[in-house]
């Protein structure tokens, strides 16, 4: 039954993504994340790597390209109109000033606000031909929509990409995830606001579970596993409301330990929660003196450890509240034993 | 049925996320901000499907359409389709419109939002900017990102990720100017820009004059909380 109920989500729930060996999956246009760039811009550094050393990838971005906008969306500075016309944009000078056909995004927020344009441009013929008309009329560009999965006008996430050549990535990978304990926890905006455009929807998204499983992780499950990690715009942007952030990350991690308290590691895609999974576990620390000690990883980074890249100069694993060593112990990842904890995360 | 009402149903955000609402309350049961806040999305849907004015008005001043973390796990688990995140956000424009933003203290943040996320965008093309992440606001990056923040340059270097590079592609790079006057004109064709005027203005009625709204945003910015600039409702409550 248990079985069954997946299999049937991931029938409904299944998107192609093109692999490096397909047509279409050796050259993407990728949109940067203002979020990543600002808070854990390495994560993009070792993403770059992977894509384009170790799986071949002609990576195109242009200058031009700007923000999605969308936290100025869900954080009430911008209107819907505004993020249509934006993302026209975005797309157009992909496609046009690049070449490119196949998009994906580092952020899913901007995975989830370019679905939903594109979605809107399909139900609602009047709004494709305002921003149609607006894009032409403020910006001289003309409009383009990306298909990249098959018939289906649509954009993927940087995740997506990583889950279709997540068989490639782990044939070469030097180290494996045998016997670590692990779970996932998928950003709401990559799979709860449109289920169909997730990799195994909502409920049971395949997009990370598919990586851990690849590199051998044993992935464990628990009641709370689907909470949102509390990141909520305005609510980690201003700290006076950051107790929601805090609040969230406890909820989730008392319930993680509460039936798996030997599962050290949570695979995220998501920008906020890879940083505030993490820091609040800081926080919780500080104010409440409990300690939980999961490393948050996000799919690039996982990868990259795995892959043989360096945990700090190429992970980016400098400033983590939760120290990365006890992990990397686990799966057997060699670091400089000869330097402190300090000098590994302290360069200069 | 009134006004307001008569102006949120206008908004595709409204006709998309609200289609009926039978009030089953499963929105509420999944909510995170419900869980901490004095909010309940249930309570936001019935409000708004009562199509009364008086009780709209109430909520727009209220601290509730605020608690939302636009999660959209609502959105997921509605068995009519409906999505209290996205009424949410027509909600929270409609009180930035009329100013009923600026009567509870987490409306007031709206300006911190508009000068961040919304003076961000327009000056540089991301909504997010490196410099925001200080660790006197996010003490719980701890110590080593406190290094980090002070070398910033070199730290980005070291990673692979320079900054500001000009003419490239790159993570935070200088968008060119001429992609940065499209960015603004389409902010000011699609009303963002006129929304977050009305955030601006909004403010300074509330608070009195642009000297206070200043000093509404200094003191967040030292303080990490605008709770510390003290709001003299008590003069305004009789108009």
């Amino acid at each position: 039954m248990k079985i069954a109920g997946k299999e049937k989500a991931w029938e409904k729930h299944h998107k192609h993504v093109p692999t490096v060996d397909e047509p279409g999956g050796k050259k993407w246009g990728c949109f940067r994340s203002c979020f990543l760039q600002s808070a854990a811009p390495y994560t993009e550094g070792i993403a770059y790597k992977i894509l384009k050393n170790d799986l071949g990838i002609d990576l195109r971005e242009a200058p031009g390209h700007t923000s999605c906008g969308a936290i100025g969306y869900h954080g009430d500075v911008s209107n819907l109109e505004t993020q249509m016309v934006m993302a026209a944009r975005n797309f157009s000078v992909a496609h046009h000033e690049l070449g490119v056909d196949n998009l994906f995004s580092f952020c899913v927020t901007s995975f989830a606000n370019y679905t939903e344009v594109i979605k809107l441009w399909q139900e609602e013929p009047e709004l494709r031909e305002y921003t149609e008309k607006t894009l032409k009329e403020t910006t001289g560009r003309d409009f383009w929509i990306p298909h990249v999965c098959g018939a289906k006008p649509s954009v993927v996430h940087a995740s997506d990409v990583f889950f279709a050549n997540r068989h490639k990535l782990a044939a070469k990978a030097k180290y494996s995830l045998k016997g670590i304990k692990a779970t996932d926890h998928v950003g709401c905006h990559y799979a709860k606001i449109f289920p169909d455009h997730s990799m195994g929807g909502a409920e049971f998204p395949q997009v990370l579970v598919g990586m851990l499983q690849a590199f051998g992780a044993e992935v464990v499950d628990y009641p709370e596993r689907r909470h949102c990690c509390g990141m909520g715009f305005r609510q980690c942007a201003f700290p006076e409301n950051r107790d929601y952030t805090a609040g969230s990350v406890y909820k989730k991690l008392q319930s993680l330990k509460s039936v798996h308290p030997d599962c050290k590691l949570i695979l995220t895609n998501c920008p906020g929660c890879t940083v505030f999974l993490d820091a609040e576990q800081g926080t919780i620390k500080e104010v409440l003196e409990e300690e939980f000690n999961v490393s948050i990883l996000d799919y690039a980074q996982l990868t990259g450890l795995l892959l043989g890249y360096d945990p700090f100069k190429d992970c980016g694993l400098n400033a983590k509240a939760v120290a990365i060593e006890p992990l990397l112990d686990a799966i057997g990842i060699p670091y400089d034993r000869s330097k402190s904890a300090e000098e590994r995360r302290r360069p200069f | 049925m009134g006004k307001l009402f008569d102006e949120l149903k206008k908004d595709i955000l409204y006709q998309h996320g609200m289609n009926a609402c039978l009030n089953c309350g499963v929105c509420t049961a999944v909510c995170p901000a419900a869980e901490f806040n004095d909010y309940s999305p249930r309570e936001v849907m019935s409000t708004v499907q009562s199509e009364d004015d008086e009780l709209i008005e109430e909520l727009l001043k209220s601290d509730k359409i605020w608690y939302c973390g636009q999660c959209f796990s609502c959105k997921t688990r509605c068995p009519r389709g409906n999505s209290a995140a996205s009424v949410i956000l027509a909600l929270r424009r409609l009180a930035i419109r009329h100013g009923y933003f600026a009567d509870s203290e987490k409306g007031r943040q709206q300006l911190i939002a508009k000068r961040v996320f919304g003076e961000n965008i327009l000056k540089r093309g991301y909504t997010l900017l490196a410099e925001n992440i200080t660790p006197a606001h996010f003490p719980e990056l701890g110590e080593n990102w406190e290094y980090y923040y002070e070398h910033m340059e070199q730290m980005r270097e070291w990673w692979g990720v320079p900054m500001n590079l000009e003419n490239s592609p790159g993570s935070h790079r200088v968008v060119p100017e001429a992609d940065m006057e499209e960015v603004r004109a389409i902010y000011q064709t699609t009303g963002a820009v006129s929304l977050m005027d009305a955030v601006e203005k909004g403010m300074e009625q509330k608070l009195g004059s642009k000297a206070e709204v200043d000093k509404y945003w200094k003191t967040w910015l030292e303080t990490g909380d605008s709770r510390n600039y003290e709001i003299k409702e008590y003069e305004i409550k009789g108009e």
